[in-house]
């Protein structure tokens, strides 16, 4: 993990500084004692240099390779399949992966925060280390794993902040359940009072950064892919199960800096379960969705590959009235016009894009609202709030979105 | 003239390589204890600190209860307190395995998600996004799955998949080794060389402590806004689960074992006092020899500054090869010394293994420090002794024999001083370790210093019945030894002090030993003792089960029941041993009372409205019969007086002892840690023990069963072992001064060549020469013998009735076995006959024309 490396990489620092606190003794001691002023320097020099370092314990972890986690025993998407909420909101298991992924535009309401613009998200992340539930006494055996995280755009303030947690799924730490809906780590959480969702609540909060919002229903649920089956690769099996809630009426609260501010926008949810989806040479992805201010909305992913045949690219139209199509993707064209380097990791990351559809007669240019939106945290990627504008259908369009930008 | 004045010092250092091979032997024997020592005692250190570093990790504090842990749901209702806040749960037990003989490991339960901020380590590694923790799948799903250090596993010829199963007292359960860790330097090595890693809901299975954690590891920011949070932490805390910095714990145990590190550094120094002690002797007996030469220099125009450096860089010299060497064997014999530290920390204070010795460059650059600054010191009189003499006056031996009488009485008036000094900072009311021990070496220095002006009144008194005895060459010998005290003066002081040494030492050992039998003997009035034989039980660890002691009470041929159950919590805001005692009046009576009256309160401390206290806990704590103290128990704070205190010589750190019941009342914990069984008049020990056996079988758990005479035994085997050390390190005091007589005598030898021609020339034969230079050296051995008797008693008595209590807090009686002093006699005789031996042969051979030449 990053975390795990950020540390390791402060046991090398001191470890280093040790170094070279002896090194510098080192080089003095050599000297021919000459006086005793030298004698005196000799013996004192070390008791100075070297103040005795408190002990930091450091080792590589290896697993044996046989006996490290398998997709063996899990689920595939291997076809279509049909979805029934309000179960499919909750957990599925028996795949590996899975996430509820909630992002959102929002805009200060009243005086003095008319126009204030903020971005968020809230994704929770299941992992599956096992298939089936562990038969075990202990409370904290389980298969599940979560990691969550928390990040929120202040864009007049060009302010920034990521958070993570992990959990097991142990002693209702962390978990989801599909009626009444819940899903939560600790207390960052989406609930519902039934199994519809939405209407939703979302809470998260830490070190002063606050999200509250009451998500109401917008459109209903579109499935993506072939009929919810979301293609990664070519091999059979490397897919999702893929449905979104692309346009929530948000309104709430976003605390910055121990101020509340009231809030409306629009939030979008994604829900994705897998088992495995990358193949063999992809390296990444770029995703997209895009809710314009004619109430079109968008979604678009692209999987980066070292290979022409690795590389995937898949996208939904949806209609204001609420009924969607696949995007036509023939010469689509996903053009980086400008780029931005981390001050803090080095990685360059697409900080301008034009995507051109000429099949859909879309032309647009995504410009994020913060070049810095970076979530150096154990996984490092990029993922923020943006802006489009261009055409759509040959009109002018415009709109606002989120992307994510993963393995640069 | 300064080249000159170094080729001389060199040419003369170069005729004498005896005397020189000597002190430098010497300086290198005081440095090599030292360094040994320190070496040893450092990589004790490290080692337990290491120990600590590898469970601590970066906690800044930590949560914990008592020995018993507490229920996991404190952990979810603080994390939903206070979830932004990093938390890492831990299960800890020290266990041990059929796999791993001889080793006891810590099996450390923990959460790897929660591990990233504070032992990176054990937390999932590098994955692809979304990925997360897929590498830990194995160490998180399979039940029983374990982490070991890889050359852990090596050395116990584990591989991955293979069983590591554990001996317990309640059943064995099994691990499985799915992964290694390796270190990445050596001092990450050490510390996860005993560590066990697996995660929570294992520690909970294989330890049948479902539903209990033992410790919540904290990250609170630095300064306001962490003290901040801590008080809002200890503000939601139930009662008995405390906050505290993760560095008092290691500082809590670091505490308990520095006396006893303290005393082996005393101990050490000791050594380098005797070889300090050879060097003045060396060079006085070079300046003395040399006197001539130093005359004949200074009416040549040497200066005395000249004269001075010159005499200092020969002392340096000296002292910097000696030490050097002296860093080598020290070294080596660390390798050695520190498997008995080891060991001795292990008897007494915690289980802690030390696998390599840590080449402390500071240890290192002390003891050169410390050889070539005792060498510098001790050369300071010799040195001053050549310079302050006005040329002519060099020449004359006469003068300088008055002179050094002169120097003898000034000897004597300093060491009278500082016997006073001594007494005086002995007689300041204090606790303090370190001015004991200061005190203790001036005062040492003191009575080593009044030796030669003892010798010289003894040899004075002793020259007529000398003569009487012997004749004429008894009285030559005896006060040949007066006059020759420029020469012997240091040897003399030296031997006096290094056989006080081992006298003290020795009445020392003996007096803690004879009071530990007269102990063991008071209090282990029960026929056998049953425990669980598992460590840690000193500290609440292994236990007899409740089931057990249900079925061992019902058995037949057992009379009564008495038990203790070891745990630890807070007493006074610091962690502390408790011991729950269930006894009848035959065991409360066995308790050996140091103050309050067993009658009186024995009615108060089994309803449970007082409590009683070891010894060395009353001593640190300054308590005593009537003082209120303050407990934390899982149910809240108890307020109990103190009703007496008793003698303990079990450990060092000092218990708490309360009535069970009391104890019940409070605590959820349950079975025992000991049982003491008294059995029917008549009663079959060995079937009892087989009962007993069978009855613990039936409640699935091994126990050990002994009887009372084991105990004694194997606690005896115990005391001799940590010991050892200090047996070691007196032994090679001995040698140094064996060495200073050997060399102040091969000085006589040279010295008294021609007096020894001219008594040849006038008839006397070899073998009378031989026996001349015996009855000297043995005259020499005898009183430095008889004069190390009182000062070693008195030092003894130091050593017990303050420098033990300072350390231990223990009350010992001062036992002076005549066996120690008759040997401190012989040592010294036989030291100085042994020492004597060679010269009297070389004198004896002496041609006394050649001798005579010279004239």
């Amino acid at each position: 993990m990053g975390e795990t490396q950020r540390e390791s990489f402060g046991v090398r620092r001191h470890v280093a500084a040790f170094q070279r606190c002896k090194a510098a003794t080192c080089r003095r001691t050599p000297k021919p004692l000459t006086s005793w002023r030298s004698l005196l320097l000799f013996f004192l020099l070390p008791l100075l240099a070297c103040q005795p370092q408190p002990p930091q314990v450091s080792a590589r972890l290896s697993v044996a390779e046989a006996l490290a986690g398998d997709a063996a025993g899990f689920e595939r998407a291997l076809a279509p399949r049909p979805f029934v909420f309000p179960p499919d909101h909750g957990a599925h298991p028996s795949f590996r992966n899975e996430w509820w992924y909630f992002t959102g535009n929002l805009e200060g309401q009243g005086q003095p925060f008319a126009g204030r613009r903020f971005g968020f998200q809230l994704t929770f992340f299941r992992t599956g280390l096992a298939p089936g539930d562990p038969a075990r006494p202990s409370a904290w055996a389980t298969h599940q794993l979560w990691m969550t995280h928390f990040a929120l755009t202040d864009v007049e303030n060009r302010r920034f902040w990521a958070f993570e947690r992990f959990s097991r799924q142990a002693l209702d730490l962390a978990g989801a359940r599909a009626e009444p809906f819940r899903v939560h780590l600790l207390d960052w959480q989406a609930t519902s009072e039934g199994g519809e969702i939405p209407p939703l609540r979302l809470e998260a909060a830490q070190d002063g950064v606050a999200i509250d919002f009451q998500l109401a229903p917008g459109k209903p649920i579109v499935l993506h892919g072939e009929g919810g089956l979301s293609r990664k690769s070519a091999e059979a099996g490397n897919a999702s199960y893929y449905y979104s809630l692309p346009r929530l009426p948000a309104r709430g609260t976003v605390t910055v800096a121990g101020r509340q501010v009231p809030v409306s926008g629009l939030a979008w949810l994604d829900r994705e379960w897998s088992t495995s989806v990358l193949g063999a040479g992809q390296t990444g992805w770029d995703w997209l969705s895009l809710q314009l201010d004619d109430g079109t909305d968008l979604m678009f992913f692209e999987l980066r590959s070292t290979e022409e045949a690795g590389r995937v690219r898949s996208g939904t139209l949806v209609r204001p009235d609420g009924t969607s199509r696949p995007l036509d993707l023939t010469q689509a064209r996903w053009t980086t016009l400008d780029t931005w380097q981390s001050p803090k990791t080095g990685v360059t990351y697409p900080a301008r894009i034009r995507l051109e559809l000429p099949r859909e007669g879309l032309d647009l240019t995504i410009t994020p609202l913060l070049p810095d939106q970076e979530l150096n945290l154990a996984f490092r990627y990029w993922e923020g709030a943006i802006e489009a504008e261009g055409t759509l259908a040959s009109s002018a369009a415009r709109g606002r979105g989120y992307l994510e930008l993963t393995g640069y | 003239m300064s080249r000159l004045l170094a080729r001389s010092g060199r040419r003369y250092l170069a005729r004498h390589p005896w005397a020189s091979g000597l002190a430098v032997l010497g300086v290198a024997l005081g440095v090599a204890v030292y360094v040994a020592i320190s070496l040893a005692n450092g990589s004790a250190r490290r080692a337990f600190d290491l120990s600590i570093s590898a469970v601590t990790g970066r906690a800044t504090h930590q949560l914990a209860a008592g020995s018993e842990g507490f229920p996991e749901g404190e952990l979810v209702r603080l994390r939903r307190l206070f979830p932004s806040l990093p938390m890492a749960p831990l299960i800890e037990a020290r266990v041990t395995s059929p796999t791993a003989p001889g080793r006891v490991l810590l099996l450390l339960g923990v959460d790897p998600l929660a591990e990233a901020p504070f032992r990176p380590f054990l937390a999932p590694g590098q994955a692809s996004a979304r990925d997360a923790g897929l590498d830990f799948a194995a160490f998180l799903t399979r039940p029983g799955a374990a982490l070991l250090a890889a050359d852990t596993a090596a050395e116990l010829g584990l591989a991955a998949g293979e069983a590591l199963p554990l001996g317990r007292d309640a059943g064995s359960a099994e691990l499985t080794l799915v992964g290694t860790l390796a270190p990445t330097d050596a001092a990450s090595r050490a510390a996860l060389a005993d560590l066990v890693v697996v995660d929570l809901a294992t520690a909970q299975e294989s330890l049948d402590r479902l539903g209990r954690l033992s410790r919540i590891d904290l990250l609170l920011p630095p300064g306001e806004a962490g003290a901040e949070a801590a008080a809002r932490l200890a503000a939601a805390l139930p009662p008995g689960l405390s906050l505290t910095p993760a560095a008092a714990r290691a500082a809590s145990l670091d505490e308990m074992t520095r006396a006893f590190r303290l005393n082996l550094t005393a101990l050490s120094l000791l050594a380098l006092l005797c070889g300090a002690f050879l060097i003045a002797n060396t060079l006085l007996f070079t300046v003395v020899e040399r006197r001539e030469v130093f005359g004949a220099l200074r009416a040549l125009g040497v200066t005395r500054g000249e004269l001075l450096r010159q005499v200092l860089a020969e002392a340096a010299l000296i002292g910097g090869v000696g030490s050097l060497l002296g860093l080598l064997l020290g070294t080596a014999a660390s390798r050695a010394l520190v498997g008995l530290v080891a060991r001795t920390v292990n008897d007494l204070y915690f289980a802690l293994s030390v696998r390599e010795v840590n080449l402390d460059p500071l240890v290192l650059t002390v003891g050169l420090a410390l050889g070539l600054g005792t060498t510098l010191v001790a050369a300071l009189p010799p040195a001053l002794e050549a310079t302050n003499t006005p040329p002519r006056a060099v020449m004359l031996r006469s003068l300088l024999e008055e002179k050094s009488r002169r120097a003898v009485a000034w000897a004597a008036r300093l060491g009278a001083g500082g016997i006073c000094l001594g007494a005086a900072l002995f007689a300041l009311p204090s606790k303090s370790l370190l001015l004991a021990f200061g005190a203790f070496f001036v005062l040492l220095l003191g009575c080593a210093s009044l030796a030669p002006a003892a010798t010289a009144a003894a040899s004075r008194l002793l020259a007529a019945p000398a003569g009487r005895l012997f004749g004429v060459l008894g009285r030559i010998a005896v006060r040949g030894v007066e006059t020759a005290l420029s020469r012997t003066g240091a040897a003399i002081a030296a031997l006096t002090m290094a056989v006080a040494m081992t006298v003290a030492v020795g009445i020392m050992i003996q007096s803690f030993r004879s009071t530990l039998i007269r102990w063991l003997e008071a209090v282990l009035v029960a026929d056998l003792y049953v425990s669980s034989g598992q460590p840690g039980s000193a500290d609440g660890g292994g236990r007899v089960t409740a089931a057990t002691l249900g079925a061992v009470a019902l058995l037949p041929g057992i009379d009564r029941v008495n038990t203790i159950l070891v745990a630890r919590t807070e007493v006074a805001g610091e962690t502390a041993i408790l011991h729950a005692v269930d006894l009848d009046r035959r065991g409360f009576r066995a308790f050996p009372f140091a103050a309050g009256d067993p009658s009186r309160i024995e009615a108060d401390f089994q309803a449970g409205r007082a409590v009683l206290l070891s010894e060395p806990y009353a001593w640190r704590r300054g308590l005593g019969p009537g003082d209120e103290l303050e407990i934390q128990s899982p149910t809240g704070l108890l307020r109990l007086p103190v009703a007496g205190v008793i003698y303990d010589y079990g450990s060092s750190q000092g218990a708490v002892i309360l009535a069970r019941p009391l104890f019940d009342r409070h605590w959820p914990t349950r079975g025992a840690t000991a049982l003491g069984l008294f059995l029917t008049p008549g009663a079959d020990t060995d079937a009892v023990t087989r009962g007993v056996r069978a009855a613990a079988a039936g409640a699935g758990q091994a126990l050990e069963v002994r009887p009372n005479r084991w105990i004694k035994e194997s606690s005896l085997v115990i005391f001799d072992r940590t010991f050892r050390v200090t047996a070691v390190l007196r032994l090679l005091a001995g040698a140094v001064a064996f060495l200073g007589v050997l060399q102040a005598l091969l000085a006589l030898e040279l010295e008294r060549g021609r007096e020894v021609a001219v008594l040849r020339a006038e008839g006397l034969t070899p073998k009378q020469v031989r026996w001349l230079v015996l009855g000297q050296t043995g005259f020499l051995g005898g009183v430095a013998g008889l004069l190390a008797l009182p000062v070693g008693v008195l030092m003894a008595w130091i050593m017990v009735a303050v420098i033990n209590r300072r350390s231990f807090g223990w009350t010992l009686a001062l036992e002076v076995p005549p066996a120690a002093l008759v040997q401190g006699v012989a040592l010294a005789l036989a030291a100085a006959l042994a020492a004597g031996l060679y010269p009297a042969w070389r004198m004896a051979r002496t041609r006394p024309a050649e001798a005579l030449r010279g004239e």
